[in-house]
């Protein structure tokens, strides 16, 4: 065979893999939402039906009856939001001190915080809760959401970011008179919008998603997320496949619209992260 | 940066800037500017450092402390000196969630370094269509942990759909999460799955920060495909490569949802990561002490692992 071919060949063959691989990508997506709408004999049905025969709509209502999945919801959201919040203000705050001023232990300081990328809540999990416990915030929102507040990754993502800003845009507005805030309020946030987003979507999705430190701290069905009352109403009835599929793909839906309106946020975010100092 | 922290001039300096400080909140005007702007930096930094004082080194230092106590919730902690070490070590569950651990761990990242280098070639190929299959390709990413264990664990059930599929190529059927061999392969499967578009992402951005005109004066010389790949993709590439090993060997070793609704740690423990150990340890059977002493053996393994790779990193830098 002469170059050509091979390369014709070599073409095809790639074309070929990134067709499967987008299969072997989706395919578990599809599945969920294909068994979401299906009867709950017609899930394990052989042959295996892709499409469901009739569409069993009724299945949403089904399973959010379950239990109380309006509160999990809430619950998922209002942590996630608030997490984001907290993340966004206190991660650009220190990114700018750790970007564009000079003071003692500043580099230590840095470091220190990217150390922390090493203790995750799985490895800390004992004394974290403990020290909730002393602030006498378990079982409340105050201790879902507090502990999560800022997140060391979000600190270096804007740290990175800032520091390409011009100094020029600092001088100038503190040559204006700005105070030191109304920089930082005025002229760096509304500059660093498309770190923001990234870091909003990225810390939205991880919080929209706590399970662990839930599952620790929150005691009462009230304050259970929506991936805690989705394990535990599996638990409960790990049978009702097209039920449990429906709300998962329920749990899908935000963040699926959330990735398809910002999926240039989402992919910078996450390669801004993997950028070398 | 300039001078170095702990040296006596850099004491003397931070003694002067206190005494300044002191000043300064009498007469606002006597602060030179150059230290306003320094208490200005400290003041963004302070509150995200006061947070991860309070939930991240102080929770470090408590494990430290806890894990030579006795304690249960209930009653004071009591001094236990290095018993809650030495029953870790006599217990044989320990041992095995340990080996587990790493098992799970070297499973998934090592297969993602390769298998995520390869998704980012492939995507940087220009190809029709290119943003529709990167947006295929990266949607996975937004997806969350508990939708992804909750769909697995219906296509790993002995009639879904993984069985399907694998019959209709004359594989017998096999129930993947509940067969000692097969749960801890099952979760590694996911977890690849699930990592290879995070790294993809983290790779592509690499790759396209390496200069056009490098390939093009290969090209030139007469370099081929291979040899590209070699001199210039893989030595312009390491730091990414570096950083993706470091931070998929984290993310592997904290993951704690799946074994919890997927197997519960079986079966028999086969799939009880340090984590779940953990958890188990303090919260089910109350052991604080000794679910802190299994803590910092996994902080060590943790911390020695990524300490080796940060050194190969700045090896990589300088180069």
């Amino acid at each position: 065979m002469n170059t050509k071919a091979w390369l014709r060949w070599g073409g095809w063959g790639i074309t070929l893999l990134t067709i499967l691989g987008i299969g072997v990508t989706l395919l578990p997506y599809f599945w969920m939402v294909s068994s979401s709408l299906k009867t709950g004999a017609e899930v394990f049905e052989l042959p295996i039906r892709w499409i469901p025969q009739e569409i069993q709509w009724v299945n949403y209502p089904d399973a959010l009856s379950r239990g109380s999945f309006g509160t999990y919801f809430s619950n998922s959201f209002i942590v996630a939001v608030a997490v984001t919040a907290s993340n966004v203000l206190f991660c650009s705050l220190a990114g700018y001190g750790l970007a564009k001023f000079r003071f003692p232990f500043r580099d230590l300081s840095f470091q220190l915080i990217l150390c922390t990328l090493m203790l995750p809540l799985e490895i800390v999990l004992v004394p974290t809760f403990l020290v909730v416990q002393q602030f006498g915030m378990v079982n409340s929102y105050g201790g879902l959401i507090v502990p999560l507040a800022v997140d060391a990754f979000g600190i270096f993502l804007m740290r990175q970011f800032i520091r390409d800003l011009p100094d020029s845009l600092i001088e100038a507005a503190r040559l204006d008179g700005c105070s030191e805030f109304g920089i930082f309020w005025r002229i760096i946030l509304p500059n660093c919008k498309p770190a923001l987003g990234a870091l909003a979507l990225l810390s939205f999705r991880d919080n929209w998603d706590q399970f662990l430190w839930p599952f620790v701290v929150a005691a009462s069905d009230a304050l259970k997320t929506f991936p805690l009352g989705l394990a535990q109403m599996e638990g409960i009835d790990s049978a009702a496949y097209h039920e449990i599929m429906a709300l998962a793909v329920m749990g899908m839906v935000p963040m699926a619209i959330l990735f398809l309106c910002f999926q240039r946020a989402f992919v910078r975010g996450i390669a801004l992260s993997g950028l070398k100092e | 940066m300039g001078r170095k922290p702990g040296s006596p001039k850099e004491k003397a300096a931070v003694a002067g800037r206190f005494a300044r400080l002191w000043q300064w909140t009498a007469w606002p005007s006597s602060l030179s500017h150059r230290n306003r702007l320094c208490l200005a930096g400290v003041f963004f930094v302070v509150p995200a450092l006061i947070h991860l004082v309070v939930f991240k080194f102080y929770p470090l230092l408590e494990a430290f402390r806890l894990s030579f106590y006795r304690y249960d919730l209930m009653s004071p902690p009591t001094f236990a000196g290095l018993a809650n070490y030495k029953s870790l070590w006599e217990n044989p569950l320990f041992h095995q969630s340990f080996w587990v651990s790493v098992k799970y761990m070297f499973g998934v990242s090592i297969a993602e370094w390769f298998l995520a280098l390869g998704l980012a070639l492939l995507l940087n190929r220009a190809m029709a269509g290119r943003s529709l299959i990167r947006l295929a390709y990266f949607f996975p990413i937004a997806m969350s942990q508990i939708v992804v264990a909750m769909v697995w664990k219906f296509m790993y059930h002995p009639h879904g759909l993984v069985n399907i599929i694998l019959e209709f190529f004359g594989v017998d059927r096999i129930n993947w999460l509940s067969t000692e061999e097969t749960a801890l392969p099952s979760l590694i499967a996911i977890g690849i799955w699930r990592g290879i578009p995070l790294f993809g992402v983290i790779y592509l951005a690499g790759l396209q920060a390496i200069p056009k005109d490098y390939y093009e004066a290969a090209m030139i010389d007469g370099a081929g495909v291979f040899q590209r790949f070699i001199h210039i993709t893989i030595p312009l590439l390491l730091p990414t490569i570096l950083f993706v090993m470091v931070i998929s060997l984290l993310s592997a070793v904290k993951v704690f949802l799946n074994p919890l609704v997927m197997t519960e740690g079986g079966p028999n423990g086969t799939t009880r990561v340090l984590p779940y150990f953990i958890y188990e340890t303090g919260f089910a059977y109350f052991r604080m002490g000794e679910a802190a002493a299994a803590s910092v053996v996994l902080f060590v393994l943790v911390f020695g692992l990524t300490l080796i790779l940060l050194r190969l990193l700045r090896r990589g830098d300088v180069q």
